[in-house]
């Protein structure tokens, strides 16, 4: 493939390539020139494409990633990663729960629990939950990172009334995504459906069939959602992923609808009769669901077993004999899409489910949504393509592999080069949560009990950055994939779902939460009231005191590999360099000068432009 | 502490802002030629006084049904066969006794104006009341300060139960569902997925009226397609300290001498450190000197972020807010952030029109929905008749007009504890300017079988558009006929009702 070197070409045709002598103080970053690939999955041949691509495939960079992510080179890195054990949040909650009460608190159980056990999995640092000999540090980054992807696409939420405080069921259903991050997406759809958080979420559990006598009729609520935001979305798209033209012969693209009402009411009766599993249930414990107990059976804990099981159905609510408009489409098994009658509940699931998962929108629709994720707000359509081929096919025959897919949006050509072939446009707004983590994970950063409450906040982080894990509004996400930011990127059509968190609030209260993390949780700090907290996560400053101390220039390019991927302007490293020149020594007393060069270089950095766009 | 380097501030304050916008000329380079030419026909009448147009978005779908419920012998029997049983037997439906205690007391024709009483499609009366929770509205209703528009929702054409089973009109793509459904109540077209929403579409034509740097368009609940404009930005505050909504950053860490408090949290840690921070933290958010296209967006939202709250919170201090007291509840301390915004607004004579949103979720009964809508409907009632006091207190009601939005009206039937995602709504405006203790369009026949007004389903085909709403509320406000025009551009395809204007505006 000579893609690498028409990237090369580019390049220099759009007078990217700024010769590094050139003294004058560009905003664009030098150029890095590879020579001799042709491959590339090949790589990393630096140090900076292996930062690069770890802040796509991670939750951030390390020094030892990098090394590690050197020596095995892209593909086996991957496939290590594939076989990784899954980090799960549930038995974090449960070694809570048994934790003594004393001090006050200790052994409570919330959805700020939840939120620590998300960042030690995400940060893979020591969990306190696990002993030896299991390994006590979680392992799999990659995993972990779809994982939080997908929970931004297939959405459950505690800010819905009926999941806030069921912190077992939402540690759960994470959970779930994680197991099935690397798995199937036709197993991972059906885990999701059946799952409890999401048909109380949805509110298909205890869903019940049509009863025209009562003016019943079954709710419709999971099987649009199913449909519009899990699967195939609103209109047809091409296998490129861009919109589908109904009409050749005017002007403009008219979008062909993929559904109407009629399948949203036919998958609506695919999803009734189904309540909580009855395990566990019984006089001594909790109602067990059945006909006559159909609308108050159920868990009577927060951490009772059903809130984590799969929901079973209750054949008599389920709607057997009419028959079911699913989707219809090209290639479609069932004869017009229609599920004829006489299914029992786990039988029309199956249909449905697999009338849903063949739908040939299903591939570009989930492909161009994680590479958003991953990679760049604005993927060529190329790049969905190959992406959702790899979704229809995985060289084997298997439809819905998400290490395919996976493996398909991280090397491709696009994903390792694409900001050399559009350094203005590539890329994508980094996330308020994935910029802390990224931090985290750069600094060392630990806390000294291992509960790593460091996004524990108020008002909650949700508030602060706009996002927090299954904290979305609704079910829409934080952001949508199609928002674009008034200015620019609605004149260019440029896809930014990101933007749509950044708001005035935001653009102050993000960046003051980053300030109190490098200003007052470092290891050793008694700065601020809750510094000594032995939860909060303190980044280790000490470690680059001397570097930042004795010649803060060498400083700046450790960041610019760990966060920048070494894509720092010459520009902004001046700027940075006289910052840090001036920070005058011993503001407070005791105080290390190399401390405070760097609380400044990583807020300047983290706050910067040129970081925030991760390229 | 120092300054910001060699700007003074106000200058810094409007090249931030300016530069933030983009700038009018940028937009009309890239042929939004219409929306300027309208814009400058617009402001050759600037207005002379301030007015404030709140938006009161209730996420999810109300159940307008169980909000605004007929109590009269025939029409109550209908409503209760829908909703099955008494909510005391697990139904949905209120007892009649409930509605009756909360009746609304419409004015009769007289003096030329059309009477309000509710009207079913029949011409019959109907006598209607309140959800019990909903006591404040019921008070402002009676004594004249409100209004209620009845089945409003998104149409491209009107709709009947006919045209709707035959498929011979268009209707809005993807109904029912809720992304769809309040993107089209927050842009009022259907018809097309990227328009703006109305709300910024206004400020855009009327922004010339305003010379003060206030923003014009604020939102207490985010980002939202209502106020999505070309040219006036939302600019989003938080409401968890009401009394103090302005928040700095902390590493700007100087407080400039004309403001008494600090800076941002925690930045007494920065010592008297920080002229280089801010210098340094300037030069990389630079306006347009980013090579990424994102990169620039990114700057420019810090600018304007920082911009603004500069200048609010000077306003703010400037001008104490009212002292009526709001409910401590999310809708009371977000319109209680508005009614402040308002009064230090009115004070400033460069200010002539202000757009505010506040929204509050959970509106979406799928289930609970006797307990959940209980408790919603108190809060936006107490939260509107708290801020209708404050506009009182400062002498700005009949400047001041707040309005309900939603999704969708709910279906008359149930679903287990709960009711699905439906169509038309009932909806209520508030404020001094209003003509009100009215009822305006008519209301939908709430039959379980047979229903002449549902689409088959129990969801109900409005009578009102969206359009017919926003319009009638946009004219109030200041924009002309040719304005309307370029913001509702189907605002002609519904005559019925009083057409382009429903009359609900003094």
């Amino acid at each position: 493939m000579n893609f690498a070197r028409l990237a090369l070409l580019t390049c220099f045709a759009s007078g990217i390539a700024v010769p590094a002598a050139q003294a004058q103080l560009s905003h664009k970053p030098d150029a890095v020139l590879r020579h001799g690939f042709e491959d590339a999955a090949s790589g990393p041949a630096t140090d900076a494409e292996a930062a690069r691509f770890l802040a796509q495939a991670t939750f951030g960079p390390s020094s030892s990633e990098i090394a590690r992510l050197r020596t095995l080179g892209y593909r086996a890195w991957l496939d290590d990663q594939f076989n990784q054990p899954v980090s799960t949040q549930v038995p974090y909650l449960n070694w809570t729960r048994d934790l003594p009460g004393t001090p006050q608190g200790n052994n409570d159980v919330n959805d700020e629990t939840m939120l620590e056990a998300w960042t030690i999995n995400a940060l893979g640092t020591s969990d306190p939950s696990r002993s030896p000999p299991a390994q006590v540090t979680p392992t799999d980054q990659l995993r972990q990172r779809v994982a939080f992807a997908l929970s931004e696409i297939f959405v459950v939420s505690n800010a819905n009334g009926a999941l806030s405080y069921q912190s077992w069921a939402l540690a759960s259903y994470y959970d779930m995504l994680a197991r099935n991050a690397l798995g199937n997406y036709r197993t991972l759809l059906e885990e999701v459906s059946l799952h409890p958080a999401m048909g109380i979420y949805l509110s298909h559990l205890q869903n019940r069939k049509e009863d025209l006598s009562q003016n019943v009729r079954p709710d419709e609520n999971f099987a649009r959602e199913i449909l519009q935001l899990f699967s195939v979305g609103l209109v047809m798209l091409e296998p490129d992923g861009s919109v589908r033209d109904g009409n050749a012969t005017t002007a403009g693209v008219q979008p062909i609808p993929s559904y109407g009402q009629a399948t949203i009411r036919g998958v609506a009766k695919v999803f009734t009769g189904w309540n909580w599993n009855n395990q566990g249930c019984g006089a001594a414990t909790y109602t067990c669901c059945n006909e006559e107990t159909y609308d108050w059976c159920g868990p009577a804990n927060r951490d009772d077993p059903p809130w984590r099981q799969p929901m079973q159905p209750v054949e008599a609510f389920h709607e057997v004999a009419a028959p079911k408009q699913l989707l219809d489409y090209s290639g479609v098994t069932l004869p017009g899409g229609v599920l004829s009658g006489g299914g029992n509940a786990r039988a029309d699931l199956a249909a449905a489910l697999d009338n849903v998962f063949r739908h040939p929108n299903v591939g570009p629709f989930i492909a161009r949504q994680l590479i958003q994720r991953l990679v760049t707000s604005n993927p060529t359509p190329a790049y969905v393509q190959r992406v959702a081929a790899a979704f229809a096919n995985n060289g084997s025959g298997v439809r819905g592999d998400l290490r395919a897919v996976v493996r398909a949006v991280l090397l491709d050509p696009e994903a390792r080069f694409g900001h050399w072939l559009a350094p203005d446009t590539f890329g994508k707004l980094r996330e308020p949560l994935l910029k802390t983590t990224h931090l985290w994970r750069a600094l060392g950063a630990r806390a000294a009990n291992g509960r790593a409450a460091g996004l524990r906040s108020w008002p909650y982080i949700e508030d602060q950055y706009g996002q927090g894990p299954l904290r979305a509004t609704t079910v829409f996400n934080f952001f949508r994939p199609d928002y674009r930011p008034p200015g620019e990127s609605v004149a260019r059509k440029l896809d930014a779902p990101e933007f749509q968190i950044l708001t005035d609030t935001t653009a102050v209260s993000q960046p003051n939460h980053v300030f109190a993390l490098l200003f007052c949780h470092y290891v050793g700090s008694t700065r601020c009231w809750d510094s000594e907290d032995p939860s909060e996560l303190q980044i280790d400053i000490a470690a680059d005191e001397t570097l930042a101390s004795t010649d803060p220039a060498r400083l700046i390019e450790r960041y610019n590999l760990l966060f920048m991927s070494g894509q720092m302007s010459p520009f902004m490293r001046q700027v940075l360099l006289d910052r840090l020149n001036e920070v005058p020594a011993q503001v407070w007393s005791n105080e290390p000068l190399g401390r405070r060069r760097v609380q400044h270089a990583l807020y300047l950095i983290l706050t910067s432009p040129e970081y925030s766009v991760q390229k | 502490m120092k300054r910001v380097p060699t700007l003074d501030r106000r200058t810094f304050l409007r090249r931030s802002i300016h530069g933030a916008l983009g700038g009018a000329g940028l937009y009309s380079a890239l042929g939004s030629l219409q929306l300027s030419l309208a814009a400058a026909m617009q402001s050759r009448a600037k207005a002379a006084d301030y007015k404030a147009l709140v938006c009161v978005f209730l996420y999810g779908g109300n159940d307008s049904f169980n909000t605004v419920v007929p109590w009269d012998a025939a029409h109550y029997g209908e409503y209760r066969n829908s909703r099955q049983q008494l909510i005391a037997d697990g139904g949905l439906a209120l007892a009649q006794a409930q509605i009756q205690a909360q009746a609304l007391s419409p004015l009769a024709a007289s003096g030329g104006l059309p009477g309000g009483r509710a009207q079913d499609r029949d011409g019959a009366f109907v006598e209607c009341g309140l959800h019990p929770a909903l006591t404040g509205l019921r008070s402002l209703f009676n004594s004249g300060s409100a209004a209620i528009v009845a089945n409003v929702g998104p149409l491209l054409y009107p709709v009947t139960q006919a045209t709707y089973d035959d498929g011979s009109v268009a209707l809005p793509p993807q109904l029912f569902s809720h992304s769809d459904q309040s993107l089209y109540w927050q842009t009022s077209r259907p018809d097309n997925a990227t328009a703006n929403g109305w709300g910024g579409r206004i400020a855009d034509l009327l922004q010339s009226s305003n010379t003060s740097l206030l923003p014009m368009s604020v939102t207490l609940a985010s980002q939202n397609q209502f106020q999505r404009g070309l040219l006036v930005p939302q600019y989003a505050m938080d409401s968890y300290n009401p009394d103090n909504p302005v928040t700095r950053l902390s590493y700007l860490g100087y407080a400039p001498p004309d403001y008494e408090d600090d800076g941002g949290p925690e930045s007494w840690l920065l010592a008297n450190d920080q002229s280089g921070g801010v210098a340094a933290h300037q030069s990389l958010l630079l306006l347009d000197s980013q090579q990424h296209v994102l990169e620039r967006a990114y700057a420019r939202t810090h600018h304007r972020a920082i911009a603004n709250y500069e200048l609010i919170g000077q306003s703010l201090r400037n001008n104490p807010a009212p002292s009526t007291p709001f409910p401590d509840t999310e809708l009371g301390r977000q319109l209680r952030v508005v009614a402040h915004l308002v009064k230090a607004a009115h004070a400033d004579p460069g200010m002539r029109r202000q757009v505010f949103f506040v929204a509050s979720g959970g509106w979406d009964f799928h289930s609970t929905q006797v307990a959940d809508q209980h408790a919603n409907l108190a809060e936006l009632s107490g939260a509107l008749r708290a801020f209708h006091d404050a506009t009182l207190e400062m002498g700005v009601a009949n400047k001041v007009t707040s309005f309900t939005a939603s999704d969708f009206g709910r279906t008359l039937g149930m679903n287990g504890d709960g009711t699905d995602h439906g169509w038309g709504g009932h909806h209520f405006v508030v404020g001094g300017a209003v003509r009100g203790q009215r009822f305006y369009g008519r209301m939908p026949s709430l039959l379980a079988d047979n229903n002449p007004d549902d689409t088959g389903y129990g969801q109900i085909i409005p009578t009102v558009s969206v359009d017919q709403y926003a319009a009638t509320l946009a004219a109030w406000f200041g924009v002309d006929a040719g304005g309307l025009a370029d913001i509702f551009p189907n605002l002609g395809r519904f005559p019925d009702h009083g057409g382009a204007n429903l009359g609900f505006m003094l």
